[in-house]
C-alpha cells in the first residue's frame, strides 16, 4: 500500500524519518523543477539550485505544514517565494511589457515547433501573468490555491489568468483551431 | 463553442508542455544537504528527563529524613490485620494488571496500524 503524503509528513514529523523525505522529494522534484524552470525562463541551472533549496526549506520548516492545503501546493509556495527571494537579489523582477512582447515575438524563429513557440510565448509573459499560467493551467491548481501560493487576491489570479491566457492566444494564434 | 476549443486546446498544450523531469541524482542530492537527524537531541532529552528523575528522587529522600517514611509504613502495615494485608495486596496487583492491560492493548492498536500503512 502506498503511503499518503500526509502518512509520509507524519513520518519526518515524528521520527525525523529522512527517507520519507526522501520520497516526498522525489513525488513531486519533477513539478517543482518544472515550475520553477519556467519561472526562471528554463535556466536550468538556476532552477535546479532553487528546487534544492526549496526542499531543503520544507524540510527545516517541515512543522508548520497545517495540512490545511495539499502538499504540493504548500511546496509551489515555498519554491515561488525562493524565486522571488532570488529574483530581488538579481533584480530580475522587473516584467516585460506589451511592447517588448511584440518586438520580442518572432514568427520566423528557427525552431517553429508549437512546443517552442509556447515556450518562448510563456516566457515572454510578465512574472505575475506567468507565475499565474503556470500554476492554474500547467500545474492544475485551483485559482484560491494559486492566491495562496503567490500571496496575492483570488480576483487578482483569476484577472492574471485571464489577461496571460488572452496574450498567449495572441501569440499563438497561428498554432490554434480555426 | 470556438473560445471553448480554443481554451481547451491552449490548456491541453500548457500541460503537455511540463513533461516529466527524471530524477537524475536530484533527491539524493537534497538528501545530502539535509541537517543530520534529531537522534542526537533526543538522546540529549531523555539524558536530562533521567538527571531529573535522579535529582528528584535524592532531594526527596533528604527531605523526607532519610526515607524514614518508608520503614514507618512498614510498621504500620505490619500492625494491620493480616486480612488487610491480604486484601491491599489484592488491589495493588489488580490495579497494576489493570494498567498493564491497557498498556498492552494501546501498543498492539499502534502496531496494528502501522502495519497497515506499511
Amino acid at each position: 500500500m502506498e503511503l499518503t503524503d500526509a502518512d509520509l509528513v507524519a513520518r519526518v514529523l515524528v521520527d525525523d524519518d529522512q527517507h520519507a523525505f526522501g520520497e516526498l522529494v522525489r513525488r513531486h522534484q519533477s513539478a517543482v523543477r518544472g515550475l520553477l524552470r519556467q519561472l526562471t525562463r528554463t535556466d536550468v541551472a538556476l532552477a535546479d539550485d532553487l528546487g534544492q533549496q526549496t526542499f531543503l526549506r520544507a524540510y527545516k520548516n517541515i512543522r508548520s505544514f497545517r495540512g490545511e492545503a495539499r502538499f504540493s501546493t504548500w511546496l509551489y509556495r515555498i519554491a515561488y517565494n525562493c524565486f522571488r527571494e532570488d529574483a530581488r537579489r538579481r533584480k530580475e523582477l522587473v516584467g516585460i511589457d506589451e511592447e517588448q512582447l511584440q518586438t520580442q515575438h518572432d514568427p520566423q524563429a528557427t525552431n517553429p515547433g508549437l512546443r517552442h513557440d509556447l515556450m518562448r510565448a510563456l516566457s515572454l509573459l510578465p512574472l505575475n501573468e506567468r507565475s499565474a499560467v503556470l500554476l492554474c493551467c500547467q500545474n492544475g491548481l485551483s485559482h484560491d490555491e494559486a492566491a495562496r501560493v503567490l500571496d496575492i487576491p483570488l480576483g487578482t489570479v483569476k484577472t492574471n489568468v485571464l489577461r496571460g491566457r488572452e496574450k498567449l492566444k495572441r501569440m499563438l494564434v497561428e498554432w490554434g483551431p480555426n | 463553442m470556438e473560445q471553448v476549443n480554443q481554451e481547451d486546446w491552449l490548456d491541453k498544450e500548457l500541460r503537455e508542455a511540463a513533461p516529466y523531469i527524471h530524477d537524475e541524482g536530484f533527491t539524493a542530492r537534497v538528501l545530502r544537504q539535509l541537517p543530520p537527524p534529531r537522534r542526537s537531541s533526543d538522546l540529549l532529552r531523555a539524558t536530562i528527563l533521567l538527571g531529573m528523575t535522579f535529582l528528584a528522587s535524592v532531594l526527596a529522600y533528604i527531605v523526607s529524613g532519610g526515607g524514614r517514611f518508608v520503614s514507618n509504613t512498614f510498621e504500620r502495615l505490619a500492625a494491620l490485620p493480616v486480612l488487610w494485608v491480604f486484601a491491599l495486596a489484592l488491589m495493588t496487583g489488580l490495579v497494576i494488571a489493570a494498567l498493564g492491560a491497557a498498556v498492552a492493548l494501546s501498543r498492539g492498536r499502534g502496531l496494528e496500524t502501522s502495519f497497515l500503512r506499511t
